[in-house]
C-alpha cells in the first residue's frame, strides 16, 4: 500500500496514440495519475514524455485515445480553458513585464477587484519565496528566480494539474537540489497534483509519489521509486534507473512461487517470484544492485552467500569507493559500492576479496 | 601588422560617401543662383522660394500620403507573411516565401514596365493608388526580411504560456506577441517608409503624371533657377531623415533595454 492508492484518480490515459505524420510518438499509453501525486514522467530524449505532458496542457492533440482530466474528457478541449498550468523548461517568462504583471497575467478575467487580485499576486510570490519582488522587471531576474516566477503565475489559478516540463534542467547543480526541495515542499503545502517530465532518474526518484519510466513512446513500469529501483520489470528500465549490474543466468526450474537459476560467477540460487518479472523473450540474466554487494574484509563472515573475486578496477568518490570485480574466476564482472569508514582501507587492483550477496536481492530478466 | 593605407582608404570612402551630402546645405544657404565656389555670401532665401512653392507642397504632400500607406500596407503585409514562415509549415511554403521576396532582386524596371502595361490593358487609370500598389510590391519584401527576424527570435514558449493562461490566440497575439515584435514593426515601417519616399521609377510610370516629389525634384533639376531651392529642399529631407533614424534607433534600443535583450547592433 503506497500513498497512491487510495487517492481518487485525477488523470486517465486511454489507449493514447498521437502521430507526427509518419512517425509514432505515442503508441498506446494507459494509466492514471491521482489527485495530490507527485507524479514523474521519466524517459531518455525522445520517448515521447514532453509530447505526453503536452497532450495533457492541450498544446497537441491526440490521434486516437482518450485522455481523462477530473472525470472529463478532454477531446476538443482548448489549453486555455484545461484546469492545468504549465512550468515551462525555458520559463517563457514575459519580458516586458513587471514580475507582478507576470504572476497576475492570467487573473486578466478574473471579476475579482484590482486589490483583491494584486493581494492574490502578493502571497503568490511569497509563496514562492520572491516577497516584494513585485515591482522588479521580468528580465532582470536571475534563472532560479525566473523559475520562482513561473511557478507562481501557474499556481495562481489554482490549476487542478501543474504541469513542469523538465523545470530545473536550466539550473546548476546546487541550486537544482535545492530547488528540487523545495518543490516537494511547495507540492505538499498546495495540494495539487504534480506532473513532472525529467529525463533524470535521480531526480524524479528524489521527488515522486510515483513515476512512469517511458521508452520510444511507450510506458514501460509505471510505480513508486522503491518499486521502480528494487524490482524493475525488465532490463532496459533496471538499466536506466541507477547502475546495476548483470549476470548471464540459466533458468534451471520454476515452481509456484519461486524461481531456481544458476547464475554464472555466483552459482545456484533461489528467487521469490515477485522478483522474475513477466519473460520477455531475451536471454536470461539477473541484475543485482552495487550496493547490495559487500566486500568481505579479513574476519568478516556473510550473513548470506558469499563468491570469491578479483578486484579490476578501483574508483574512488571520497566517502564511497568503487570496485570493479571478476567473479568467482570468470570473466563476469559487477560493480559494488563500499562505503569509505575508517580503519578500513582501500583495496588495490588485483587485490583477491571475498563478495558477500544476497540471492533476496537479486532480480530476474529473461 | 597595421596597414596605412587601410586607414587612408576608409577615409577616402567615408568622404566620398558624404561630402555631396555636405554640401547639400553649404549651397541651399549661397547667395547665387549659380552652384559653384566660390560662395558668394548666405541667404535664406532659397527656403523661402521653397516653401511658397504650391507644386512642391503637393508633391510633397502626394509623396507623404504614398509614403505613408505604402508603409502601413507593407508592414501589415509583412506582419502576416513573416508570422506565417516563421510559425507555420504548409504545402508550398518556400516557393511561396521565394516569389514574395524576388522583387528585392527583380530589377525595378521590369515590374515598374510590366505593372504599366498590366493596369493600361486592364483599364485602370494610374493614380497615386497604383504608385501605392506597385511600391508596396517592392517594399514588401523589406518587410518581410526585417519582421522574420522579430518573430524568430520569440520564444514559442512564451505564446503557449499565455494561452496556458487562459488567452485566446488573438488576445495572445495582442498581449504578448505583439509588444515584443514591435521594434521590428517600427523598424519596418520606417525602413519602407524611406523606400516609398525616395523611389522614383515606379512613382515616374505609374503616377500618370501626378506630381510625386521624387518625380517633381528630377524635373525641376532641368530648370537652373530652380536647383538651389530643390538644395534647399535636400536639406530639409537630410535633417526629417537625421531626425527619423534618430527616432527609430531610440525606440530601438529602448525596446531592447524594456526586453532585457542584447543588442545585436541596428542601423547606426
Amino acid at each position: 500500500m503506497t500513498f497512491s492508492d487510495d487517492r481518487p484518480t485525477m488523470i486517465e490515459f486511454k489507449d493514447v496514440h498521437k502521430y507526427y505524420g509518419d512517425y509514432h510518438a505515442l503508441r498506446g499509453i494507459n494509466g492514471t495519475i491521482k489527485a495530490g501525486e507527485f507524479f514523474s514522467l521519466l524517459g531518455p530524449s525522445g520517448c515521447g514524455k514532453t509530447t505526453l505532458l503536452r497532450t495533457i496542457a492541450g498544446f497537441e492533440d491526440i490521434s486516437s485515445g482518450v485522455i481523462m482530466i477530473d472525470g472529463k474528457d478532454m477531446a476538443g478541449v482548448a489549453a486555455n480553458v484545461r484546469p492545468t498550468n504549465m512550468v515551462f523548461q525555458s520559463y517563457a517568462i514575459f519580458p516586458h513585464m513587471s514580475v507582478a504583471e507576470n504572476v497576475g497575467f492570467g487573473l486578466r478575467k478574473d471579476p475579482r477587484s484590482k486589490e483583491e487580485k494584486a493581494k492574490a499576486v502578493a502571497e503568490a510570490l511569497e509563496m514562492v519565496g520572491l516577497k516584494g519582488y513585485g515591482n522588479r522587471a521580468a528580465h532582470a531576474l536571475s534563472g532560479g528566480q525566473r523559475q520562482r516566477v513561473a511557478l507562481a503565475r501557474a499556481l495562481i489559478l489554482k490549476p487542478k494539474v501543474l504541469l513542469l516540463d523538465e523545470p530545473l534542467s536550466a539550473l546548476d547543480k546546487k541550486m537544482r537540489e535545492h530547488m528540487q526541495v523545495e518543490l516537494i515542499k511547495l507540492q505538499r503545502q498546495v495540494g495539487i497534483t504534480f506532473i513532472l517530465v525529467t529525463h533524470d532518474q535521480e531526480e524524479a526518484l528524489v521527488m515522486s509519489d510515483r513515476i512512469a519510466v517511458m521508452f520510444e513512446g511507450e510506458i514501460a513500469q509505471l510505480a513508486d521509486p522503491e518499486t521502480l529501483y528494487r524490482r524493475p520489470n525488465s532490463k532496459k528500465v533496471a538499466d536506466f534507473i541507477g547502475t546495476m549490474n548483470f549476470i548471464p543466468t540459466t533458468v534451471l526450474s520454476e515452481s509456484n512461487g519461486s524461481v531456481e537459476i544458476e547464475a554464472k560467477g555466483l552459482g545456484r540460487a533461489t528467487l521469490d517470484a515477485s522478483m522474475a518479472p513477466p519473460a520477455k523473450g531475451e536471454s536470461p540474466v539477473v541484475g543485482l544492485r552495487p550496493e547490495t554487494l559487500t566486500l568481505l574484509y579479513d574476519d568478516q563472515k556473510a550473513t548470506e552467500r558469499e563468491t570469491d573475486g578479483v578486484i579490476d578496477e578501483v574508483i574512488y568518490f571520497g566517502d564511497m569507493t568503487y570496485y570493479d570485480v571478476y567473479l568467482g574466476g570468470t570473466d563476469v564482472e559487477v560493480r559494488l559500492s563500499m562505503r569509505n569508514v575508517p580503519g578500513r582501507p582501500v583495496l588495490e587492483v588485483g587485490d583477491k576479496v571475498r563478495v558477500a550477496w544476497s540471492p533476496s536481492a537479486l532480480v530476474l530478466f529473461r | 601588422m597595421k596597414a596605412p593605407w587601410l586607414r587612408g582608404f576608409t577615409f577616402l570612402y567615408l568622404l566620398f560617401l558624404y561630402s555631396p551630402i555636405l554640401l547639400l546645405p553649404i549651397f541651399a544657404f549661397n547667395a547665387s543662383k549659380v552652384v559653384s565656389f566660390p560662395l558668394s555670401g548666405f541667404t535664406t532665401d532659397w527656403f523661402v522660394e521653397m516653401w511658397n512653392d504650391q507644386n512642391l507642397r503637393i508633391a510633397a504632400k502626394n509623396s507623404l500620403i504614398i509614403a505613408l500607406s505604402v508603409a502601413t500596407l507593407s508592414t501589415i503585409l509583412g506582419i502576416f507573411a513573416a508570422r506565417a514562415s516563421v510559425r507555420y509549415r504548409f504545402p508550398g511554403k518556400a516557393p511561396i516565401m521565394g516569389l514574395i521576396m524576388l522583387p528585392l532582386v527583380l530589377p525595378e524596371m521590369i515590374v515598374a514596365m510590366s505593372l504599366l502595361v498590366v493596369l493600361l490593358s486592364i483599364g485602370v487609370n494610374l493614380s497615386l493608388l497604383t504608385v501605392i500598389m506597385g511600391q508596396v510590391l517592392i517594399c514588401t519584401p523589406f518587410a518581410v526580411a526585417i519582421l522574420t527576424s522579430a518573430f524568430q527570435s520569440l520564444d514559442r514558449s512564451l505564446e503557449e504560456a499565455a494561452m496556458d493562461l487562459g488567452e485566446t490566440q488573438w488576445s495572445t497575439f495582442r498581449l504578448i506577441i505583439l509588444p515584443l515584435v514591435m521594434p521590428g514593426i517600427l523598424a519596418s515601417f520606417l525602413i519602407c517608409f524611406t523606400i516609398s519616399f525616395d523611389e522614383f521609377i515606379i512613382a515616374n510610370f505609374l503616377g500618370s503624371g501626378q506630381p510625386i516629389l521624387s518625380v517633381y525634384i528630377f524635373g525641376q533639376f532641368r530648370f537652373p533657377a530652380k536647383v538651389p531651392s530643390m538644395l534647399a529642399l535636400g536639406t530639409v529631407l537630410v535633417c526629417f531623415s537625421i531626425i527619423l533614424l534618430g527616432f527609430a534607433e531610440y525606440m530601438r534600443r529602448r525596446g531592447i533595454a524594456k526586453a532585457g535583450g542584447k543588442d545585436t547592433g541596428g542601423f547606426l
